[in-house]
């Protein structure tokens, strides 16, 4: 009877001790991938990608983030989709060979296997982008990070921003440097469901 | 001088000319003045983005090729003794590689849709290089038909939202301006050859069909363009001098082309798709 006891009081007692990974899907509604980049030297350009997904697993007791986001890079836009008198849109010369080369290579996918967290915030993702066919290490700042019940539906979510740079030319798109800048600034804003 | 060399202009045209221009008149002697055509190109492929082969996208093949072709074309003409079957053989195997080039696009599409997709590439390909190869042995008809090819294919892409693909093919318009200027100034022919006709033929080709997989050329635009070769044989009196012979055929390409341009420039019209 004593072994049952104390059999029972551990099993209870397990999974407030070890918590679980947690897996999340990205809300694709709520999260976006914006970039910005110098524009001839007066102005910063902000464009973003309108469709992405992605998942994270989140393990708060070993303290890592699995994340892998899959961006499709025909949904670029910068808010000039209207030709105009012109025979292309801007955002349509993203979508050419020049830049995006959306035709040969729709998605870019950035997924990372490391994390440095603050407790049990993440305030780095370390990770590999893979844009153009290129692969190369790029790392976001966690500026903001919350979980908690949705409001609404009382669902577990996490949500947050995070900051982060490259330069295009080392993933091979070259064109318009300097005009259009080398550096790239990246702010991805993000929601994601528990799964 | 940096920001001169970044200039689209000088890119595409200026400074493919000039080495067009040395290559013709430096490499004539040799019988190697249809290596302009690459000269004009490579500069290009140097001034805009640098000589990078990996990864092995779909425009560094036609980079790549492009610099094999004059290779090829100079062991065809002091190697082997061009014959009838020549230009169907050349043909074929650009048609065929042309497949290699969109290959990773294909493999994108339905199965009918890439057969569809991917012979009517090879059909354009080999039909360039088919018809500009017969040209081989008349350096006026076959400097003629690449001006035309080069600008017009080079306008078109950029039109159709490329700027690579066009300043590219415009290198390749103007080295081969530079190939018939030469003549014109000296009065007499050179060699054009296979290094030059086979070059010509074959990057105007991927180029016109890169511009049309990866940016918005409009399909129409291709079947005009693919009537240069043919118009570059436009009958013209032999007495006339260089200069008078490589001016009329050049008007007659040259205005071809800007049909074909203007079809991409009209299908532009509207929202876009």
């Amino acid at each position: 009877m004593r072994k049952i006891l104390i059999g029972s009081m551990l099993a209870a007692a397990a999974p407030m001790g070890v918590a679980a990974p947690e897996s999340y899907t990205l809300d694709p509604h709520h999260t976006f991938v914006h970039f910005g980049v110098d524009h001839n030297g007066f102005s910063t350009i902000w464009g973003r990608f309108d469709r992405s997904s992605g998942k994270f697993t989140f393990d708060r007791q070993a303290g890592s983030v699995v994340l892998e986001v899959i961006v499709e890079t025909a949904s670029v836009t910068t808010g000039d989709s209207a030709r105009g008198n012109r025979p292309r849109s801007r955002d349509e010369h993203l979508r050419s060979p020049d830049f995006f080369n959306a035709t040969e290579f729709p998605r870019m996918t950035y997924k990372s296997r490391n994390a440095k967290l603050n407790g049990d915030v993440p305030v780095e993702i370390q990770g590999e982008l893979t844009l153009l066919g290129v692969t190369r290490p790029v790392t976001l700042a966690v500026d903001r990070w919350k979980c908690a019940p949705h409001p609404v539906t009382r669902r577990p979510i996490c949500g947050g921003n995070a900051i982060g740079g490259l330069k295009r030319s080392e993933f091979g798109m070259k064109w318009g440097i300097p005009a259009t800048g080398d550096d790239v600034m990246i702010r991805v804003t993000f929601e994601a469901l528990k799964d | 001088m940096q920001e001169w060399f970044i200039h689209p202009v000088v890119q595409g045209a200026i400074m493919p000319f000039l080495a067009g221009l040395i290559a013709s008149a430096f490499l004539a002697p040799l019988r190697l003045g249809g290596l302009a055509a690459v000269a004009g190109f490579a500069t290009a492929v140097y001034l805009v983005v640098g000589f990078e082969f990996s990864p092995m996208t779909t425009i560094r093949k036609v980079m790549l090729l492009g610099l094999i072709a004059p290779v090829i074309g100079v062991a065809a003409d002091f190697a082997f003794k061009p014959t009838r079957y020549t230009a169907p053989l050349l043909a074929l195997s650009c048609g065929a590689v042309s497949i290699w080039v969109f290959l990773a696009l294909l493999q994108q599409r339905e199965l009918a849709q890439a057969v569809l997709l991917g012979g009517g590439v090879a059909a354009y390909v080999a039909w360039l290089v088919g018809f500009m190869v017969t040209l081989r042995d008349d350096s006026i008809r076959a400097g003629a038909a690449s001006l035309g090819l080069g600008l017009g294919t080079g306008v078109a892409a950029v039109l159709a939202a490329s700027a690579t693909l066009g300043l590219y093919a415009m290198a390749l318009g103007s080295a081969s301006g530079a190939f018939l200027l030469v003549q014109m100034l000296a009065g007499r022919r050179f060699f054009a050859g296979i290094a030059f006709t086979l070059t010509a033929g074959l990057l105007a080709g991927l180029l016109g069909a890169a511009s049309y997989h990866l940016a918005q050329l409009p399909w129409h635009a291709l079947p005009v363009m693919a009537l240069l070769p043919l118009a570059a044989r436009l009958p013209v009196p032999a007495k006339w001098p260089v200069a008078g012979q490589a001016v009329a055929i050049s008007g007659v390409t040259l205005a071809l082309a800007a049909v074909s341009c203007f079809l991409v420039w009209q299908a532009s019209r509207g929202s876009p798709g």
